[in-house]
C-alpha cells in the first residue's frame, strides 16, 4: 500500500498527531526515570520538577484529543487511518495515567525524605521503575515503527514487573513487622510500588493498541498475570 | 459478548437473492469485467465501490440486462436471481426489469404528471384491475418513496416540475411501483444536496425490509452509511467483498485499503 494520501494535508494531520504522542511518550518516560531517581537519592528538588512537569503531559493529551476530534470530523478516516486515530486516543489516555503515577511517586518522595530511610527497598523499587521505563521506550518504538513483534515482547515482559511487585510487597511487610517506625514510609513505598505495577499495565495496554493498529484486531490470549493477592 | 454485539446488524445473511458466477463482460475487445463471482443477499443493501471505469456500473447493469441494448457488449457466465438464470433465452428482459427495478444517476421522470409517472409501470404490466387499484398503488409507492406528503396535492402536475431531490424520490417510487424484488441504484444521490441525499438514504434503509438493494456509489461514506455488504471493484476485478464494517475498519486487500483511505493506489 502506498504510504501517502492523495490529500497531503491528511498526512500532515496524522503525522502531527503521532508526533505529539511521541513527544508525550518522551516526557512520561523521563518522568518515570526522574521520579525513581528522586526517590532513591532523596532528591526533593528533582521530585518537585517531576510534579511540575506533569502539566505538560496533561496539556499534550488534551491537544491530541482535539486533533483526533478534528481529524474525524474533517477527514472521515477509514481502515488503518481510523485505527490510528482510535488507538492514538487510547494511548494518550494511558500515557496520561502513567504520568500521573510518576507524579504521585514524586509527591510521596517529597514526604519520604523527611522520614526514616528504609534500607534496600529503594533500589529494588527503582529497578522496577526502570523496567517499566524500558518497556515504555520499546512500546513507543513499536508504535512508531508499527512493529507487532516488539509490542508482543512488551506484553510478555509485564510478567516481570508483576513479580517484582510481589517481591517488594513481601519485603515491605517484613520491614513493617520488624519495626513499627517503618510502617509509614513502607506504606508510601508500597503505594509507589503498586503504582509502578499499574504503570506496567498501562504500558501493556499501549502494546495491545499497537497490535490493534497494525493488525486490525486485539491480541486474543489473555496477557500473563503474576500479581497474586495471597503473596 | 462479541456475538451479542454482532446480532445488532440484523442482516439476512442466509438467503441469497442474486448470485453471479464467473461473469465476464466485453465491450468489443475490451475485457471490462473479469471473472466476477458474488452472492448478494435478499433484504439487504449491497454497495459497489471503486474508481471510475472499474466496472461497477457495468456489472450492475448486467443484473437487469441493461447491457443487452449495447450492441458491442457481450456477457458471459451466469447471473441467477432466486436460482434462475436471467440470461436464459426464455427470459423476457421486459419482465425481468419489472422484477429488477433501476434508479439512475440523474433523475429522469417521464414528461408526464406525477401520477402517471408512477402509474405507467403498473399499467403496462397489468398490475391494477381498475382505477381505484391504480390510485392505491400510486399512493402506496409515493408513500414508500417518502415523497407522498410533498406531492399529494398536486398529483397531476408534471413530474419534471419537482426539485432534483423530489424527482429522484419520484423515480425511486416509480421503480418500486411494479413491486420489484431487486432494486438497482446507480449513483442515486450524486446530483442531490445533502438533505435530499439523507432522505434518499433513509429511504434505502427502509426499502431493505422488502427488497434486495444494490447501490453503486462514489461516496464511500454513503456506502458505509447505507450498506450491510460492500464490494470493491478495481480494473474489472472484484477485489474484495465483505461486511461493510469490516471493509471500512479492516480491509484485507491492500488495494481496498489504499482506495478507501484515499491513498494513491
Amino acid at each position: 500500500m502506498n504510504d501517502q494520501h492523495i490529500l497531503s494535508a491528511f498526512d500532515r494531520d496524522l503525522e502531527g498527531i503521532q508526533a505529539n504522542v511521541m513527544k508525550m511518550g518522551g516526557l512520561v518516560e523521563e518522568a518515570i526515570g526522574e521520579a525513581a531517581m528522586s526517590m532513591q537519592n532523596r532528591d526533593e528538588e528533582l521530585a518537585a520538577h517531576v510534579i511540575k512537569g506533569d502539566k505538560a503531559v496533561d496539556g499534550l493529551e488534551d491537544m491530541i484529543n482535539e486533533q483526533c476530534a478534528n481529524l474525524i470530523a474533517l477527514r472521515a478516516p477509514a481502515a488503518v487511518d481510523l485505527r490510528v486515530v482510535l488507538s492514538v486516543m487510547k494511548i494518550a489516555g494511558n500515557l496520561e495515567r502513567i504520568g500521573d503515577y510518576a507524579k504521585n511517586m514524586a509527591k510521596r518522595t517529597s514526604v519520604l525524605v523527611h522520614m526514616e530511610r528504609v534500607e534496600g527497598a529503594h533500589s529494588s523499587l527503582r529497578r522496577m521503575a526502570q523496567e517499566v521505563q524500558h518497556m515504555l521506550t520499546d512500546v513507543l518504538d513499536a508504535f512508531i515503527q508499527r512493529d507487532v513483534e516488539r509490542a508482543k515482547d512488551v506484553l510478555e515482559r509485564d510478567h516481570n514487573v508483576d513479580q517484582m511487585y510481589n517481591a517488594l510487597f513481601r519485603e515491605f511487610l517484613t520491614f513493617m513487622m520488624e519495626d513499627p517506625r517503618y510502617i509509614t514510609p513502607c506504606m508510601h513505598l508500597h503505594f509507589m510500588a503498586k503504582n509502578t505495577e499499574r504503570m506496567g499495565d498501562h504500558v501493556t495496554a499501549i502494546a495491545e493498541q499497537v497490535i490493534y493498529l497494525v493488525t486490525g484486531s486485539m491480541p486474543e490470549e489473555a496477557r500473563p498475570k503474576a500479581t497474586r493477592l495471597d503473596a | 459478548m462479541y456475538d451479542i454485539a454482532k446480532m445488532g446488524t440484523d442482516v439476512d445473511q442466509n438467503t441469497t437473492k442474486i448470485s453471479a458466477r464467473n461473469v465476464q463482460v466485453y465491450y468489443g475487445d475490451t475485457h471490462a469485467i473479469k471473472d466476477v463471482n458474488v452472492e448478494i443477499g435478499a433484504r439487504s443493501v449491497t454497495a459497489f465501490i471503486g474508481p471510475s471505469g472499474c466496472g461497477k456500473s457495468t456489472f450492475l447493469r448486467c443484473i437487469n440486462r441493461m447491457n443487452d441494448t449495447i450492441d458491442v457488449c457481450r456477457v458471459d457466465g451466469d447471473i441467477l436471481i432466486d436460482g434462475e438464470d436471467i440470461y436464459d433465452k426464455r427470459v423476457d428482459p421486459v419482465q425481468l426489469r419489472a422484477k429488477v427495478g433501476m434508479v439512475f444517476q440523474k433523475p429522469n421522470p417521464f414528461p408526464k404528471s406525477i401520477y402517471d409517472n408512477i402509474a405507467y409501470g403498473p399499467r403496462i404490466h397489468g398490475l391494477a384491475k381498475n382505477k381505484a387499484d391504480l390510485d392505491e398503488i400510486v399512493e402506496k409507492s409515493l408513500r414508500r418513496g417518502a415523497i407522498w406528503n410533498e406531492v399529494k396535492d398536486r398529483l397531476h402536475a408534471p413530474g419534471t416540475g419537482l426539485s432534483g431531490g423530489q424527482q429522484q424520490r419520484l423515480c425511486i417510487a416509480r421503480a418500486i411501483a411494479t413491486e420489484p424484488e431487486v432494486l438497482l441504484m446507480d449513483e442515486p444521490c450524486s446530483a442531490l444536496d445533502p438533505i435530499a441525499t439523507a432522505q434518499v438514504e433513509e429511504l434505502i434503509d427502509e426499502l431493505r425490509n422488502q427488497f434486495s438493494v444494490v447501490i453503486v456509489t462514489h461516496s464511500m461514506q454513503q456506502a458505509a452509511r447505507v450498506s450491510q455488504k460492500t464490494a470493491f471493484f478495481h480494473l474489472g476485478n472484484l477485489v474484495e467483498y465483505g461486511d461493510t464494517s469490516q471493509i471500512f475498519t479492516n480491509p484485507q486487500d491492500e488495494r481496498t485499503e489504499s482506495y478507501i483511505t484515499g491513498r494513491i493506489g
